[in-house]
């Protein structure tokens, strides 16, 4: 039984106790959003020793890093430290995305590490297998997909990315239009690749029954791909992609029926003027699924500096209803980032989910900020260092710098005394 | 005679002319929206330099870099390399914030180091004489402070932030409210408490003509300062806040009689969901002066990543409007930045007004946009780097992430879906 399916019996799990606490909301908001698919708890059953996140309406927006090896860096150990670097950093979810070293080990170590949900790209590593055994992904059979949708669901992966939107005809609705960029997802890739080869329709499309039926057996989430989503800012909101969008609204609406969470990806490169809207066609489409944006990044031209691009879409977007934000790093567009990389891209994401949930909530999530003002006016270092996002830097002011002295340094200390007791008089 | 008189007795000027066509407008919109104050052109009459740079309305949004003297940190070419570093980064204007040391200097020295707009506060340098010669602020005269605003005149800065908006009415306002941060802006908390010792009014308002001679005769653009700008997000958009805002518009209008360029500063700590309103406020109240943003910052909870955090909030308000953007650097609100600092800072202001100015629909920023689209699609990773904002950091990232002599991307390799799809789509 999955998460759905019991909140829709009624049923307030365990499961939904534990985020209603965390997220200081009653029980039974939770179980009444898991009911309609408002909110999902991705929680494979086969995944124990664990924490809970809930990802939608109404709750704290959430930051997801994604991380893995690639051909190039294969090495474990390397892994384990972006992964412990991801979680330092406070990230709510892991996707473990690797496409290079010992691929299943990886994923069996970060579902180990990580007390958070994780995810997966299946497609990635059936595609790889594909290579191996045929020589090409495009050669690789349906029955492969699927094998590793199971296999995966059975290691515990509590949510997975799956491109069954990426059809045939978002395929011609994509060439009827002409875009820059075409497709710029690697999973979406996969699959245009394989449906043009074998001229044949999308086996995650045509079959999304059996994937139903592996999500619903094991609670995982599914996450549906947004296969089609555009790779630069010009290409934003094209008929390709809510096309794309519409496609995937019909099959949130079929993993409900089948009690299946699922929720839903989304851009990407999105320009700022564009973010409103998009959020909202795919709250309309999806009939409120949670939705999971990858940065927004609102400009092309900051490479090197994606995680700054990220937070300022990330923050619009989590204001204008995203519910779930993917991380985006410095080296984004360059290369496979590295430990450093993935800090300061998860803290780029915290901040700008934070920020966007003050708008979006209201003084309920700026408390926080408050009392950092007010640590401000005290110069009380260690609050503020606790408060901060990014405790490092702050601690590092704190250690040096003792009350009086900041009084005795500052010679114009005068007037702010006199405009201080003023104030409080 | 200023730009704006010269506008308004419909004269096109050389730097009309070179600010339009830096910006790829005609020189007479320059012209005519220099004549209603949306547009300013700071450059005072003593800078003998060729560049020219506009602010305001249909312009590309503009980026200041904040360097000077402060406590310990007096040795001025190490500011020098600053300003070098920010104006190789492609910041916009600078500003020498000095507040100890050997003010004079540092001052001549940046109006020496770059072409760019020049801007200062000159009560910073009041109090720090005032401070040297009577061991207090608060023993200061009317007449020393407008010295010090005409020697900096006489040597060519640009553009002055002026707290000639606090009033004690609008600290009365303040008070009966109550707010978590009182007095952030440092130059207001040293005219506040100049105002309060001495039971004076505000000279800076009760002698607004004599600040506007000075600025007329040298065309200097006057930036009102928002001394009452909250410290804090929970204080945005409070009654003192507004009441400046009020009092600063009419300021402006007294300074465009006068013929003074006039541009308005604004905050700082601003909510997402507050950033529209104040920039609308501010146009409105102050008709359509140019908006100098601090930042805004959106949280409170990013010291040491308060780039990021004005990244977010200048995006917004150059989108809503902002003309001008002043960076914040990663250590606002902890310690005196260093190059790095700057670095991080300047860029990250940047890509904020490519953003907003894509939000103005520029079709220059679209241009760029499209250009990058498009060495993306082709996997140019040369014409990726060069036309990155800051292609010496791209090149460093791509170096770095990627095996030695790679030309391909370590994130995806053989995987990538361009490459896949390509064969297939094309």
């Amino acid at each position: 039984m999955t998460q759905m399916i019991k909140a829709q019996e009624g049923i307030i799990t365990e499961e939904m106790l534990e985020v209603a606490n965390t997220e200081e909301v009653s029980a039974e908001v939770i179980r009444e959003g898991v009911a309609k698919g408002e909110i999902v708890i991705p929680a494979n059953i086969n995944r124990k020793d664990r924490g809970y996140v809930a990802i939608g309406t109404g709750l704290r927006t959430k930051v997801n890093a994604s991380i893995g090896a690639s051909k190039d860096y294969p090495d474990m150990e390397r892994e384990k430290e972006k992964l412990q670097a991801a979680l330092d950093a406070g990230a709510d979810a892991i996707m473990d995305l690797s496409t290079g070293g010992n691929i299943d080990q990886i994923r069996i170590n970060t579902l180990e590490i990580a007390d958070v949900p994780v995810g997966t790209v299946p497609i990635y590593q059936a595609g790889i297998k594909s290579i191996d055994k045929y020589g090409s992904v495009v050669e690789m059979e349906a029955e492969d997909i699927f094998d590793e949708i199971e296999r995966q669901a059975e290691a515990g992966v509590d949510f997975m990315a799956i491109h069954c939107g990426m059809t045939l005809e978002v395929l011609e609705r994509l060439k009827n239009e002409g875009r820059v960029t075409d497709v710029v997802s690697r999973g979406g890739g996969f699959l245009t690749g394989w449906m043009l080869h074998h001229q044949k329709e999308n086996p995650l499309y045509t079959q999304y029954d059996r994937v139903l039926e592996i999500a619903k057996k094991h609670d995982v989430t599914l996450s549906l791909g947004d296969g089609i989503r555009p790779g630069a800012v010009v290409d934003s909101l094209d008929r390709a992609q809510v096309q794309g969008l519409l496609v995937t609204g019909e099959l949130v609406q079929r993993a409900r029926e089948a009690g299946v969470q699922a929720m839903v990806e989304g851009p990407g490169h999105v320009p700022l003027d564009h973010i409103e809207t998009t959020i909202q066609v795919q709250k309309e489409l999806c009939h409120d699924a949670p939705f999971f944006v990858l940065g927004m990044l609102v400009t092309d031209i900051a490479a090197g500096y994606d995680h700054i691009v990220a937070a300022i879409g990330g923050a619009k977007a989590t204001w204008a209803g995203a519910d779930f934000v993917c991380y985006v790093t410095p080296a984004e567009h360059l290369g496979l980032p590295a430990k450093e990389d993935i800090k300061q891209g998860v803290i780029a994401a915290r901040m700008a989910t934070h920020a966007g949930d003050i708008a979006k909530y209201g003084s309920k999530a700026s408390k926080l900020d408050t009392k950092m003002a007010e640590a401000r006016v005290k110069e009380d270092w260690q609050e503020q260092a606790k408060l901060a996002i990014n405790q490092e830097k702050v601690l590092a002011k704190s250690k040096g710098v003792k009350k009086e002295e900041t009084r005795v340094m500052d010679e114009k200390a005068e007037p702010m005394e006199l405009v201080a007791n003023y104030l409080q008089g | 005679m200023t730009q704006l008189i010269k506008a308004k007795a419909g004269k096109i000027t050389p730097a009309m002319k070179f600010v339009a066509e830096n910006e790829g407008v005609r020189p007479e919109v320059i012209r005519s929206e220099v004549e209603a104050g949306r547009i300013v052109i700071p450059k005072n009459k003593q800078r003998k330099v060729k560049f020219s740079q506009g602010f305001g309305k249909g312009l590309r949004t503009k980026v200041n870099t904040s360097v000077g003297l402060y406590r310990d940190y007096t040795d001025i070419q190490t500011e020098l390399k600053k300003v070098n570093l920010a104006v190789s980064l492609g910041t916009d204007a600078v500003m020498d914030l000095s507040k100890d040391g050997d003010i004079d200097s540092a001052r001549r020295e940046v109006l020496k180091a770059t072409e760019l707009p020049v801007g200062t506060l000159p009560i910073y340098q009041a109090a720090k004489e005032s401070q040297e010669k009577t061991e207090s602020i608060l023993n200061m005269t009317v007449d020393d402070i407008f010295k010090i605003v005409e020697k900096q005149a006489e040597d060519g800065v640009d553009f002055m932030g002026i707290h000639a908006g606090l009033r004690l009415e609008v600290l009365e306002r303040l008070k009966f409210e109550g707010r978590v941060e009182g007095l952030v802006s440092h130059g207001g908390q040293i005219l506040a408490g100049w105002m309060l010792h001495n039971q004076q009014e505000n000279p800076f308002y009760k002698e607004y003509d004599r600040l506007l001679e000075i600025a007329k005769r040298y065309d200097v653009t006057l930036s009102l300062a928002d001394t009452f700008r909250p410290g804090a997000i929970s204080d945005s958009l409070d009654r003192a806040q507004i009441q400046e805002l009020i009092i600063l518009g009419e300021l402006v209008d007294q300074g465009r009689d006068y013929g003074v360029q006039m541009m308005v500063k604004g905050p700082g700590h601003v909510p997402l969901d507050q950033i529209k309103s104040t920039i609308q406020l501010q146009k409105e109240l102050c008709h359509d002066a140019p908006y100098f943003v601090f930042g805004p910052l959106v949280t409170d909870l990013a010291t040491g990543e308060d780039d990021i955090n004005s990244a977010i909030g200048g995006a917004f308000a150059a989108a809503a409007g902002a003309d001008f953007l002043c960076y914040v650097t990663p250590v606002e609100h902890l310690d005196f930045p260093t190059e790095e600092d700057i670095r991080d800072g300047v860029m990250a202001a940047k890509i904020a007004a490519q953003v907003g100015d894509l939000s103005k629909g520029r079709e220059e920023a679209w241009r760029k946009e499209e250009k990058m689209a498009k060495a993306r699609k082709e996997l140019n990773w040369e014409a990726e780097i060069n036309l990155s904002l800051n292609p010496e950091n791209a090149k460093q990232v791509r170096e770095g992430r990627n095996p030695a002599g790679s030309d391909g991307c370590a994130m995806c390799g053989e995987y990538c879906a361009i490459k896949v799809v390509d064969g297939y789509l094309n």
